[in-house]
């Protein structure tokens, strides 16, 4: 949890009027109040110099799967592990990675986190369809709808995806669900080659391969540096054998097949391997055609700072997640540099140490749009009590 | 107002500023002609700076403006507001960057959507949306409509497709937004100006994702004795897991108005249903097996899988003008956009023929059965007293159902000035309230495509009513879609 928040006013709505309630509550008499899910993402963004108030979305975990419509209704507390043990009894699941396991649906949406599921399914944001939201002015509202094509009014399931619970409080949230595949499958092969790993995941993107996930990993220390390309194929039975092979033979004969419990772990892997440990955790993109250059300017930043860096990321997306293992001046170093290079853009530091994030702006440059969003928070939170002063706007 | 026509020819040139009332016809409405206003003048900038300029001289006069693509819109989105504005951004048409590397494309607004295909095509990629009208519809226009086509239910809206804009906004400032790395910090403003019908700012420069041309492509056609056994078809599908490209759904009466205009040699039967699947090979030939059981279970009473590229055009030549078509089966017809959850299609689609019976007037029915959004077509003859407005009733109790069955008032088309009345029976007060919030934050003088969206007391040259045809249309320039 943020600094600051340990003489916080806690308050767990049971319902969204209550949620209204309580935000109308805090505004009123201007509190710094932070909405919490399962608060696995919490320590992410700005220090906060104060927060008055804790609304937590704990009580919020209705779930309306409508199977036959590929939606779900989700309240904003309830965890994505639930929700998709929830959605499988009907053989459906939300396509959305986490590395937490207690991440809440409210916080995915309101930090828009994404892994390596986004190469084929997008982010929690392409699938929302409709929203509920509390407002500081108490009004309890909607937009979009419960049908996966609707153009009816503004989209402020998108304007609250990346808010970071500046503007409201997500209520609930509905969202285009999908079939589980029958079958899944996933090849894995070690380069010590930037190069080749690059050479090969042009030839995979080239090819008429349909992929659920495509994603890279590398690993950085003094001596060496090891990548990995990791590609999941998963359809009907035929398909996904068929697309395996072809998969494995583009990849070369090292390839590793993995299926099962080891497919699984392959993915967690990849997932939290980035939040392992205690070093900074930096979300950062680039161009997909430079992801050679990439893994070269982070093999380069290793040797400047000398201290371990993890890398995974989506080829196709061009979204990576970085940690940066050894001391914060070394960590803020790593991260200036990462900033600084033309290659790189929206480096953003998620997970890291009051020092280092004292030091350097989580965020980075917002932009020529960040006065709209500006103007935008101001309209629907006067009074300024939305995050605490830790969110990007 | 002259002082502002001046300052316009001052911008753009000449040339480029129309104000003979002649020359002002063209634009008094878009493809919704029963809505029509006669704006001031019509500006046609051909750069991002003339676009800032133009907004600039608005907001200092205080005129109200509204942008314009290709004027192919179906909900008034493109109306002027009478006495106004209308920038026109037809000239701003250039393709600025193909990046097939990065798999994605720049381009002005006044680009069509098949103009990027067009580009790509020989790199083997091609743009996903395709809205009906992708010939000649602008991408400034999808961008403003979030528009989406018969191929959205696997690859998504315009919205999924766009990665970055340059946007001029209500007070003349241009920024980007969005960004051309992904997750751009802060709220998603992408999001919310795509679809956001042109009342938040004119988009100038769009860059969008490409994807790569699937390896195999099939589409079956289907037909039915009853809508029933449709439907059951298309919920047999979607239960074995299976995500089509498309689901389309054809009734008698759109089948015969397709017959008799393009000929696509459907079977006369009560429904048809065209599934299209792509993908790796492997895989569409393993689905479209499991497809084709399910039609035959369904009680298909007759298969016809096209093996040719030409049969798979001629199919969706008889989908794709299914609308136009019903010219030749009704002198006049009302198109109508709706949603329903798709579990409440077959229960919905039985009012709307208990609404054809009760009132006499022929509905057509064509519609993307795979996400429940209809295109029922209202046949009325303006010569008959009180036909058009009857039609007009029908069109407005079809979305009541929609509302009631929890859907939507449109999938596609848009709020624009046609519905915005609308609005009510889906939004409360509140839900309303907060979106005219977000659009004062950015615009606060209210100039920027005023009367669109968001119910408001109706000003002069907004009234609804029965269809007029268009000037264009009856010189014999052009047609309705």
């Amino acid at each position: 949890m943020a600094a600051g928040s340990a003489t916080a006013e806690i308050v767990t709505p049971a319902d969204g009027p209550q949620l209204a309630a309580a935000l109308h509550a805090a505004a009123t008499e201007r509190k710094a109040t932070v909405i919490s899910g399962g608060g696995t993402k919490i320590d992410w963004g700005r220090t906060a110099s104060r927060i008055d108030l804790v609304i937590r979305t704990s009580k919020l975990t209705h779930v309306t799967h409508r199977f036959g419509d590929l939606t779900a209704t989700i309240g904003a507390g309830a965890t994505l592990l639930d929700v998709n043990r929830e959605l499988a009894q009907h053989g459906q699941w939300l396509p959305i990675d986490s590395a937490f396991d207690g991440a809440t649906i409210g916080g995915i949406i309101a930090t828009n986190d994404a892994g390596p599921l986004r190469h084929f399914f997008g982010t929690a944001r392409d699938r929302v369809l409709g929203v509920t939201l509390a407002m500081t002015d108490g009004r309890l509202v909607k937009a979009g709808g419960t049908v996966v094509k609707n153009v009816a009014g503004y989209d402020l399931g998108r304007l609250v995806s990346g808010s970071f619970g500046t503007l409201a409080a997500i209520e609930s949230a509905t969202f285009k669900v999908a079939p589980l595949p029958a079958v899944s499958g996933s090849v894995r092969i070690r380069f010590v080659s930037r190069e080749a790993l690059h050479q090969r995941a042009q030839a995979l993107a080239e090819s008429p391969l349909e992929l659920m996930a495509f994603d890279v990993h590398a690993a950085f220390t003094r001596d060496e540096a090891v990548y990995h390309l990791l590609v999941r194929v998963a359809s009907t039975p035929v398909a996904t054998a068929t697309q395996l092979e072809a998969a494995r033979a583009m990849t070369g004969t090292d390839a590793d097949v993995l299926c099962d419990g080891e497919e699984a772990e392959l993915w967690r892997n990849q997932v939290r391997d980035p939040w392992t440990g205690t070093g900074a955790v930096v979300r950062l993109s680039w161009r997909p055609a430079d992801l050679s250059s990439v893994l070269a300017l982070l093999q380069d930043m290793q040797h400047r700072v000398e201290v371990p860096i993890v890398m995974t990321g989506r080829i196709g997306t061009g979204a990576g997640t970085v940690r940066i293992d050894g001391a914060a001046p070394a960590q803020v170093a790593a991260i200036q540099q990462l900033r600084s290079a033309s290659l790189l853009g929206n480096v953003v530091v998620l997970r890291a140490d009051p020092v280092v994030k004292d030091t350097i702006d989580v965020w980075g440059p917002m932009g020529s749009s960040a006065r709209v969003m500006d103007a935008i928070k101001r309209k629907l939170d006067p009074a300024g009590i939305l995050n605490a002063g830790r969110g990007p706007i | 107002m002259q002082a502002l026509i001046d300052a316009l020819r001052k911008i753009c040139g000449d040339g480029a500023v129309l104000c003979e009332p002649a020359a002002l016809l063209a634009y008094e409405c878009d493809a919704l002609p029963h809505l029509r206003a006669t704006p001031a003048v019509v500006v046609l900038p051909t750069s991002t700076e003339q676009v800032q300029q133009v907004v600039r001289a608005c907001a200092a006069a205080g005129v109200p403006f509204v942008a314009r693509g290709h004027g192919t819109g179906l909900s008034g989105g493109a109306l002027p507001a009478a006495g106004g504005v209308v920038i026109a951004l037809a000239r701003l048409n250039r393709v600025l960057d193909i990046d097939i590397p990065n798999r994605r494309v720049t381009i002005e607004p006044g680009v069509t959507n098949l103009e990027i295909t067009r580009q790509v095509a020989p790199f083997g990629y091609y743009y996903a949306p395709d809205p009906s009208s992708q010939q000649v519809c602008s991408i400034g226009g999808n961008v403003a409509e979030n528009s989406g086509g018969a191929h959205c239910l696997k690859y998504g809206f315009t919205t999924h497709h766009v990665l970055r804009v340059d946007a001029v906004l209500p007070d003349g400032e241009l920024v980007s937004i969005g960004s051309d790395f992904a997750d751009p910090p802060g709220p998603d403003l992408l999001g919310l100006l795509i679809g956001s019908e042109g009342t938040l700012a004119i988009v100038t420069r769009v860059v969008v994702r490409i994807l790569r041309r699937p390896e195999a492509v099939q589409t079956l056609l289907a037909a039915f004795d009853t809508m029933a056994a449709g439907g059951a078809a298309v919920s047999g599908i979607i239960s074995a897991g299976i995500i089509p490209a498309a689901v389309e759904m054809m009734d008698r009466l759109a089948i015969e108005a397709a017959e008799a205009a393009v000929q696509p040699n459907f079977p006369r039967t009560d429904t048809v249903l065209i599934v299209e699947l792509d993908g790796p090979e492997a895989e569409v030939r393993e689905t479209f097996a499991m497809v084709e059981d399910v039609c035959r279970t369904a009680g298909a009473v007759s298969l016809e899988v096209a093996r040719t590229d030409e049969q798979r055009m001629r199919i969706w030549r008889g989908r794709k003008a299914a609308f136009a078509a019903m010219g030749r089966v009704s002198p006049n017809y009302y198109v109508q956009d709706g949603v329903v959850p798709r579990t409440m299609l077959p229960e919905v689609l039985g009012r709307i023929r208990a609404l054809s019976d009760r009132t006499g007037l022929r509905i057509a029915n064509v519609f993307h059965a795979g996400d429940g959004n209809l295109h029922p077509l209202i046949c009325y003859d303006e010569r008959i007293p009180g036909q058009a407005t009857l039609a007009e009733e029908v069109a407005g109790e079809i979305l009541n159902y929609c509302v009631e069955a929890g859907g939507s008032i449109t999938g596609e088309h848009g709020v624009g000035a046609d519905k915005k009345d609308y609005m009510p029976r889906m939004f409360s007060e509140d839900d309303l309230a907060v979106m005219q919030q977000v659009r004062d934050a950015v615009d606060p003088q209210r100039l920027c495509n005023p009367g669109k969206i968001l119910p408001a007391p109706r000003l002069c040259g907004e009234t609804p009513g029965p269809y007029r045809q268009h000037p264009v249309e009856a010189a014999g320039l052009g047609e309705r879609f």
